[in-house]
């Protein structure tokens, strides 16, 4: 598997994992970046997958699980839920699992080239549309193309448009965007695809398992509605938006057969009170995730299995910089250092939290950069803010969703916090809904940001200059230059000498708190086997099956 | 008698336009636009200044009023289900029709096919409700107001104090601690989703006993009070000293007279009971009017707000009228004029 079609940095990146510079995960992480398959990785990393007691999974049965739905297109998803109820039909080109490791799904390998501006996608042969047709390299660049569209409004374009596209200002000042070469989306045959990229990237394939980068059909609404053609393990049966999605198993899938006949998704809304009710009296087997203040209830019910993993999931207390006071540096700063974020998560989460360094890295990514500990300086805060001229201190609102419900203990606990330096802040507690159509716009807000497994994909998305998802309007360039150099180095090690002053500038210039990380933790009935629980709470229901 | 009810009919439709046109105006007054919420919020102003144009919001507020109640009779078509708009929205009845109440934004659907299935459930959950509530408390109340002043009558009316007072969230969450976390004999939500373990029916007892426990006690003291005071009335002393059993007194006199108060309080519960069981429907996560409506709210989703008010409206306005022909049933010398 080391032979001479592998990318040059793999012997490199094996003489850091012998040197013990690397960690195995991170091995494992960066070499199947590199295009090397999980299995080849786990054998040079000197180990082998071990051999586990499973049962042996049993076809047939009904799963009910509580996760949201809509009716949206899948290119403009917002939420998880929503991208869990179009997974089980419509499926990824990757797909990075409960490990943090990404691998091929729809692709049957990637290679990028020594310089990381090419990127070779091979897709998988065999893989059928749910209505017959062959999945083909055609679907996958119209795919790309509409998802780097301006009028598709997808997240994808701002994860993407550093090395994709081309921004081009108008005469009334709004930006558009166009493919940076002709030939970036290249087909090279029925099977291939190549990605041109304008610079160097390396979370390409992390990129393509983002959320909205489902695979829709070309030739007919991309809108997700009952019998939506897919290339997944499970039809869309029924759909009533706002109460549940019924899907059958796709007996034509291409792949390993789903084991179960039939999955239901039951949307509670934001009665989430109501969720552990449902899980206790058997009425659905496995929910979304659990809150922290429902644990103690839920831990002590014999018929559930708890499932937890650690995350990258941080909710980010913004600013809107073009905003007053907001746009003051200062301001920002004398915010942040008035806030103990360890005491704000062990308020907000329990032993479910760990405290945040207000630079949206965390200690589960490869590029995760110690910096030394950013302490709470009340003095400090108080002569900002009187240099920036507010002696007197400030008071503002800040917004907040309802649900995850301790998203309103983080924004309790800082804004107590504040009023040590003088600021007075109210709370806006709105419906998630609601909150999640003007996200973008609110001057304070505390907003949530799902894990994904590099440091470099929130930040890429949050704050680089006039992406979609800069909810802060934060713009500057020397941060929009450090993260496109961090996003093409594939060294580990290189790449965390970068994020070193990326996390620096959030942390001194930056237009948010981010005082929290989270474990994920849910429980199923202990009847359902297959289910890990993955950091972005995705569900892969073609692994589930029941006991009997 | 026919005057009478054409009379109460004109005086309905006059009501049904000043409510309807204060709602509008109420709901223009809520903030955000139309278009800023269809078009999300990566819009740019200019796109949302073209659709407010397109959908005429630009116009003044007596026109855009009579251009919503023109959708509604039928006059006109729904702007926003012009294909050319691209918002993939569209009915299945025409875009012309009586009853076409608009397109609820949060699902995408015609607001009528988003509440379809609501009031159905709405409608059920009120008729179990109103099964236990009507029977339990005219007996609790005719009986506590027969005999008032006695020891059953304290014991009764103490009980009907205690529930009352009972707050539906509380009731709600004791009786799941009970029936489900403890004996599970029963489900812990409500979502009309039959499954193999749990029955429609057996979905329904919790919200229905909730609902049951809310209202019973003041309708009984209701019942209770009128009872008592047409007790104390000069014939009920007359037919006694005639020689009439207290039990006949009771149920040939008494009764009849007595429930004209409580009738109107309970076609009240009606309304209440279909359009405005927010908390008990949410606690439980039933798909009714009530949790809907607190959706659409947070939402902002105007088109389902207004109808569901309206349909309040209607419903409160129509169950009065039934009371008010109802008093003549029981009590023919309320003048018909």
């Amino acid at each position: 598997m080391s032979g001479e079609k592998d990318h040059t940095y793999l012997s490199r990146l094996r003489a850091q994992l012998a040197d013990r510079q690397i960690d195995r995960r991170e091995f494992l992480r960066t070499a199947t970046l590199l295009g090397v398959s999980a299995s080849a990785a786990l054998t040079m990393a000197g180990q082998v997958r071990p051999a586990r007691a499973e049962e042996t999974p049993k076809a047939g049965g009904k799963i009910r699980i509580e996760n949201k739905n809509s009716s949206a297109d899948p290119a403009t998803m917002t939420s998880i839920d929503e991208s869990n109820a179009t997974r089980q039909a419509l499926e990824y080109l990757t797909e990075t699992g409960a490990d943090n490791i990404t691998r091929p799904y729809l692709l049957d390998s990637w290679k990028p080239s020594d310089d990381l501006r090419s990127w070779t996608l091979n897709l998988r042969k065999g893989v059928k549309w749910q209505d017959g047709r062959d999945f083909t390299a055609d679907d996958v660049t119209w795919n790309i193309k509409r998802l780097l569209t301006d009028e598709t409004g997808s997240s994808v374009l701002g994860l993407m448009k550093g090395y994709m596209l081309n921004e081009t200002k108008g005469a009334d000042g709004n930006a558009t965007h166009s493919l940076w070469d002709a030939n970036a989306i290249e087909k090279v045959d029925d099977h291939t695809v190549r990605l041109n990229l304008k610079v160097a990237q390396i979370a390409v394939p992390e990129h393509l398992f983002h959320y909205s980068f489902a695979m829709v059909d070309p030739t007919s609404s991309p809108k997700f509605r009952v019998g939506i053609n897919g290339t997944g393990p499970f039809r869309v049966a029924e759909l009533n938006p706002g109460r549940n999605v019924i899907y059958e198993a796709n007996k034509n899938y291409w792949g390993q057969k789903p084991y179960l006949d039939r999955l239901e998704f039951v949307d509670y809304g934001d009665e989430r009170a109501a969720v552990p009710a449902a899980l206790i009296s058997g009425q659905i087997q496995g929910i979304l995730n659990a809150e922290p203040q429902q644990m103690p209830l839920l831990r002590n019910q014999p018929t559930l299995q708890l499932y937890e993993v650690l995350t990258g999931d941080g909710p980010a207390l913004r600013f809107r910089v073009d905003h007053k006071p907001f746009d003051n540096p200062k301001v920002r700063l004398a915010l942040r250092l008035g806030v103990d974020n360890a005491a704000v998560a062990k308020l907000a989460l329990g032993d479910m939290g760990s405290a945040g360094e207000d630079h949206m890295v965390a200690p589960v990514h490869p590029e995760y950069f110690k910096l030394p500990d950013f302490k709470q300086d009340v003095a400090r805060a108080k002569q900002l803010l009187a240099e920036a001229g507010y002696p007197n201190g400030l008071q503002f609102e800040v917004a907040v969703t309802k649900t995850p419900a301790y998203h309103i203990l983080v924004v309790q606990a800082i804004v107590e916090q504040w009023k040590q330096i003088g600021v007075n802040a109210t709370i806006n507690l709105m419906p998630t809904s609601a909150y999640y159509d003007v996200w973008t716009k609110v001057p304070v807000g505390l907003t949530s940001w799902a894990h994904r497994p590099l440091g470099i994909m929130n930040i890429g998305l949050a704050y680089r200059s006039g992406a979609p998802w800069n909810e802060s309007g934060y713009n500057n360039p020397e941060f929009d230059k450090l993260l496109t150099q961090a996003e093409s180095v594939a060294d580990p090690v290189e790449r965390r000498k970068v994020m070193e002053p990326i996390e620096k500038i959030l942390q001194e210039d930056g237009p948010m708190i981010q005082a929290t990380w989270r474990k994920q933790a849910t429980f199923y009935a202990k009847a359902v086997g297959g289910f890990s629980m993955h950091p972005s709470q995705y569900i892969f229901a073609r692994n589930l099956w029941l006991k009997a | 008698m026919l005057a009478f009810a054409l009379r109460r009919l004109t005086q309905l439709l006059v009501t049904a336009i000043i409510s309807s046109f204060l709602l509008f105006v109420v709901t223009e007054f809520s903030p955000g636009t139309v278009s800023r919420q269809i078009l999300g919020p990566y819009a740019l102003p200019n796109q949302v200044a073209l659709l407010d144009q397109k959908l005429g919001l630009s116009q003044s507020l007596p026109q855009r009023y009579v251009n919503w109640l023109s959708v509604l009779v039928g006059l006109k078509a729904n702007p926003l289900g012009d294909p050319s708009l691209k918002l993939d929205l569209s009915d299945s009845r025409g875009d012309r029709y009586f009853g076409n109440f608009g397109y609820s934004l949060m699902f995408k659907q015609p607001v009528r096919d988003v509440l379809a299935g609501p009031l159905e459930n709405s409608a059920l959950l009120g008729a179990v409700a109103m099964a236990f509530i009507v029977p339990l408390s005219l007996l609790i109340g005719i009986l506590a107001g027969a005999n008032a002043g006695t020891q059953l009558d304290r014991l009764l009316s103490t009980g009907c104090l205690i529930v009352t007072s009972i707050p539906e969230y509380a009731a709600g969450v004791i009786l799941l601690t009970i029936f489900v976390s403890y004996l599970n004999w029963l489900p812990g939500t409500s979502p009309l989703l039959a499954t193999e373990q749990w029955s429609i029916a057996s979905q329904l007892v919790l919200p229905a006993a909730v609902l049951t426990l809310a209202t019973v006690g003041y309708v009984a003291r209701i019942v209770r009070a009128s009872m008592a005071d047409t007790m104390t009335k000069p014939y009920v002393r007359t037919a006694l000293l005639k020689g009439l059993t207290k039990r006949r007194i009771v149920t040939r006199h008494v009764i009849r007279n007595g429930m004209i108060p409580p009738m109107t309080v309970l076609l009240l519960q009606i309304n209440w009971l279909v359009g405005g069981v927010v908390v008990c429907e949410s606690i439980f996560a039933y798909p009714g009017v009530g949790r809907l409506l607190l959706q659409a709210g947070l939402f902002g989703d105007l088109a389902l707000v207004q109808t569901i008010t309206l349909l309040s409206l209607a419903i409160a306005a129509v169950t009065q009228l039934l009371a008010d022909i109802s008093y003549v049933a029981l009590n023919p010398r309320v003048r018909l004029t």
